[in-house]
């Protein structure tokens, strides 16, 4: 071991306990997710996102899920802020939810936004990981504890036509879909 | 010279200096400038309690008035200091208990505070005015129940963001009836109901209360009583938000906000129901600070409420505001200085507003005074902040929180290198800078180029090796708080640059590469620098010595590197032994 501090920076081939990484190369987004990186590298990969969850029955992440410690960097108050935000969120009734755009590319792009009648605050939920109509109501009804045969699911188009949702089938309505709204059934 | 000025003109000459850097060079001026500045100050703040001991401080300053202190590093806001660690206050409340019987003011941030050094506190000091714990825990209700009932001139209780074990709340009871000094109340981070009856009786008996903060507890049928009782606030922090929608309970509402017109800042807001915000919107033209972090508020009444506060210049609130908002924000308060954005679902695997890079671009173009920006949000590119950076060099701080913490830019895929290469290059007074998003070394090489007035950097996931660590350590001049987690930072950077760690307040430096050898050899090398490691695995040199130790924490100190409140998983140098760490 030396006994005398050196400037002895090495590039970061040389570097012992990092990932070799060559400052001009690029890092594409898939590479930064392949599995021999998360092996060899150090950082503690995140999280949430990429997790292949497709259990949407609880409609909502548990906190105990995020393994890394202290991210987001949110303090313990905001944090609580969240948790009861979300906890209203799923409970109240008006959550209005945007879509800038269904379908497009992959999986995890396909996010559309959920409005329920009587709710104030939006809802997403990404449509790529449905394969159903009976898929996505169920998670739905799941997200707003709500019973399925109070509701009926509209859906606009990007014609911008507001349309009964179940009729087209299910392909040719994730492509086309813009937003959904949940209605309560009329009797 | 010295000699042609008797002491009593250099004293009061030196009254009129407030900053503590102008005194601190006055005192290097020459020995006899040295004594009388140390006779005479009365503030003193202390960045890190564990750079220097009560012993020294008392030693040096005989006379002081208000102590300012913090504790933990920041890191500790998000759980990376594990419990125990240290930061203790009172061993310097019962030291300051002798030493200054006419002590008026302690502010304590992020430090483990007691219901004994409470009592202390409220018992030793017959003129105690300030009380100003931010960030801190280790205190229930019984201390405070010390504090209103001993302190008889208290003049300020703030206890923002704190910890408190709440046990209920009588204490507010226990402020006697001849207590009339109260200048500024803020118990919002409390959770129990005080007596209504009590609160408002001393709000009416305080006539110079300028800030009162409630908690969550204090309904909205009360908050007009209260306000009433006290139009002449300049900070309030209301309870809940929210009511049965009744016209009389509107109309009591708006009545006794429109009687308030010194009101400046505004906070609280928990539960809010939108139908009651219009009956604020009387004093929303003087209002300069808004604080909503607590408001799930739809992003439409939002808007409706900013666009009457044209005078706003801090606005904290939460992502419902998204693009939208932030646009409208950026046509009506063209007097903004600070903005902080905080995510409603953090931990959300989906994006649930719709907030992204725009809304941050929008409020640069159209607020010329922003200097102050926390921004949470889900992706960003480099022309955004390219853009940001053109459009606003007045930066002084910039902290940007990508949810995914290497992100990089959502439309070319690349790093975000160059969108925070153009932030350092072109906001040349930037002083704190935090980052997160795909970072290279190349961003780290910018930084050392241009950031010569930062002063605060927060780093996570991100650099390639250790010459990212050196080209900060060794460009940037000005320094003094450096935060790392979770980088490929290493012992070669750390130790090239060991001097340049007594030139800063603090290093921190958590899951990176930073082996147990080379803490011993920085210690060893830089006997004022205390080199903690903090460790929770057991014995670092139970390891082998090329394993990386989970946290690292470097500070200069003139105080004894073996403190004596270290718990069993933090490892420092031992003076007795050569290289032995205990």
């Amino acid at each position: 071991m030396d006994n005398h501090l050196q400037l002895h920076l090495a590039l970061s081939t040389t570097s012992t306990r990092n990932l070799p990484r060559n400052d001009e190369k690029k890092r594409k987004f898939d590479e930064s997710f392949s599995d021999d990186e998360m092996t060899s590298n150090k950082r503690t990969l995140p999280l949430l996102i990429w997790n292949d969850n497709r259990n949407m029955d609880c409609g909502c992440v548990d906190v105990e899920e995020h393994a890394v410690v202290g991210w987001p960097p949110v303090n313990s108050r905001m944090r609580k802020v969240a948790e009861h935000h979300r906890r209203e969120s799923t409970a109240s009734n008006y959550v209005t939810v945007d879509n800038g755009g269904g379908g497009g590319g992959g999986l995890n792009s396909m996010y559309v936004k959920v409005e329920m009648e009587g709710i104030g605050i939006a809802r997403k939920i990404n449509l790529g990981i449905f394969g159903s109509y009976q898929a996505l109501t169920a998670a739905l009804m799941a997200m707003f504890g709500k019973r399925r045969e109070m509701y009926k699911l509209t859906y606009r188009d990007k014609e911008g036509d507001w349309l009964l949702a179940g009729d087209v089938p299910w392909e040719r309505f994730v492509r086309s879909v813009r937003r959904l709204k949940l209605l309560k059934k009329v009797w | 010279m010295a000699y042609s000025f008797p002491e009593e003109v250099l004293e009061h000459v030196f009254s009129f200096l407030s900053s503590d850097r102008d005194r601190n060079a006055v005192s290097l001026v020459c020995k006899s400038w040295y004594d009388i500045e140390r006779w005479c100050r009365r503030r003193i703040f202390v960045g890190n309690c564990y750079a220097v001991s009560p012993e020294i401080v008392i030693r040096r300053f005989p006379e002081l008035r208000a102590v300012e202190m913090k504790g933990k590093p920041h890191f500790a806001d998000f759980n990376l200091v594990p419990e125990g660690w240290g930061a203790y206050a009172y061993p310097w409340i019962a030291a300051m208990e002798e030493a200054y019987p006419f002590l008026e003011e302690i502010k304590l941030k992020r430090m483990v505070v007691t219901d004994e050094s409470l009592e202390l506190i409220s018992k030793s000091y017959k003129s105690f005015k300030v009380l100003v714990l931010t960030s801190c825990e280790g205190f229930t209700t019984d201390g405070l129940a010390s504090i209103a009932a001993n302190c008889r001139h208290l003049r300020e209780l703030d206890l923002r963001e704190s910890e408190v074990e709440d046990l209920s709340g009588h204490w507010l009871s226990h402020f006697p009836d001849s207590c009339t000094s109260l200048v500024s109340l803020n118990m919002s981070c409390l959770g129990s109901e005080v007596s209504f009856c009590a609160l408002e009786r001393l709000v009416a008996r305080s006539p110079n209360l300028r800030t009162l903060r409630l908690n969550r507890a204090v309904p909205l049928e009360r908050l007009a009583n209260l306000i009433r009782r006290a139009p002449q606030l300049v900070e309030l922090g209301t309870g809940a938000y929210s009511a049965e929608i009744r016209s009389d309970t509107f109309s009591n509402l708006a009545d006794a906000f429109s009687a308030c017109k010194q009101l400046k800042a505004l906070s609280g807001f928990w539960d809010v129901v939108p139908s009651y915000l219009p009956a604020m919107y009387s004093v929303c033209s003087g209002i300069t600070s808004l604080n909503l972090s607590y408001a799930a508020i739809p992003s439409s009444d939002l808007v409706k409420l900013i666009s009457q506060c044209q005078n706003l210049q801090r606005l904290w609130v939460l992502d419902y505001i998204e693009d939208s908002g932030l646009d409208a924000l950026a046509a009506s308060c063209k007097d903004l200085q600070e903005l902080r954005v905080f995510p409603s679902d953090p931990f959300g695997a989906e994006p649930n507003v719709s907030l992204t890079e725009q809304g941050l671009v929008s409020v640069s173009e159209g607020c010329p005074k922003l200097e102050s920006v926390l921004y949470f949000c889900r992706q960003m590119s480099n022309a955004a902040l390219i853009a940001i950076a053109k459009n606003r060099p007045n930066f002084i701080r910039f902290r940007l929180c990508i949810i995914d913490p290497q992100a990089p830019d959502y439309l070319t895929l690349e790093p975000l290198d160059a969108g925070f290469g153009a932030i350092v290059e072109k906001c040349k007074e930037l002083r704190r800078l935090s980052m997160t998003g795909l970072l290279t070394d190349r961003v780290f090489k910018y930084i050392g180029s241009h950031a010569k007035k930062l002063e605060m950097l927060s780093i996570a996931f991100a650099g390639d090796s250790d010459l990212g660590l050196h080209h900060v350590l060794s460009g940037c001049d000005s320094l003094r708080k450096l935060e790392i987690r979770d980088c490929p930072f290493g012992d070669k950077a750390l130790l090239a640059n060991a001097a340049k760690l007594e030139t800063m307040r603090s290093l921190w430096m958590s899951s990176c590469s930073v082996s147990f050898g080379a803490c011993k050899l920085l210690a060893q090398k830089m006997p004022r620098l205390n080199v903690e490691v903090i460790d929770e695995r057991g014995p670092p040199d139970s390891r082998p010595e090329g394993c990386s130790v989970e946290r690292a924490y470097v500070y200069r100190t003139v105080a004894s590197r073996q403190r004596l409140d270290m718990p069993d998983f933090v490892w420092t140098h031992d003076e007795d032994s050569s290289l032995r760490y205990s």
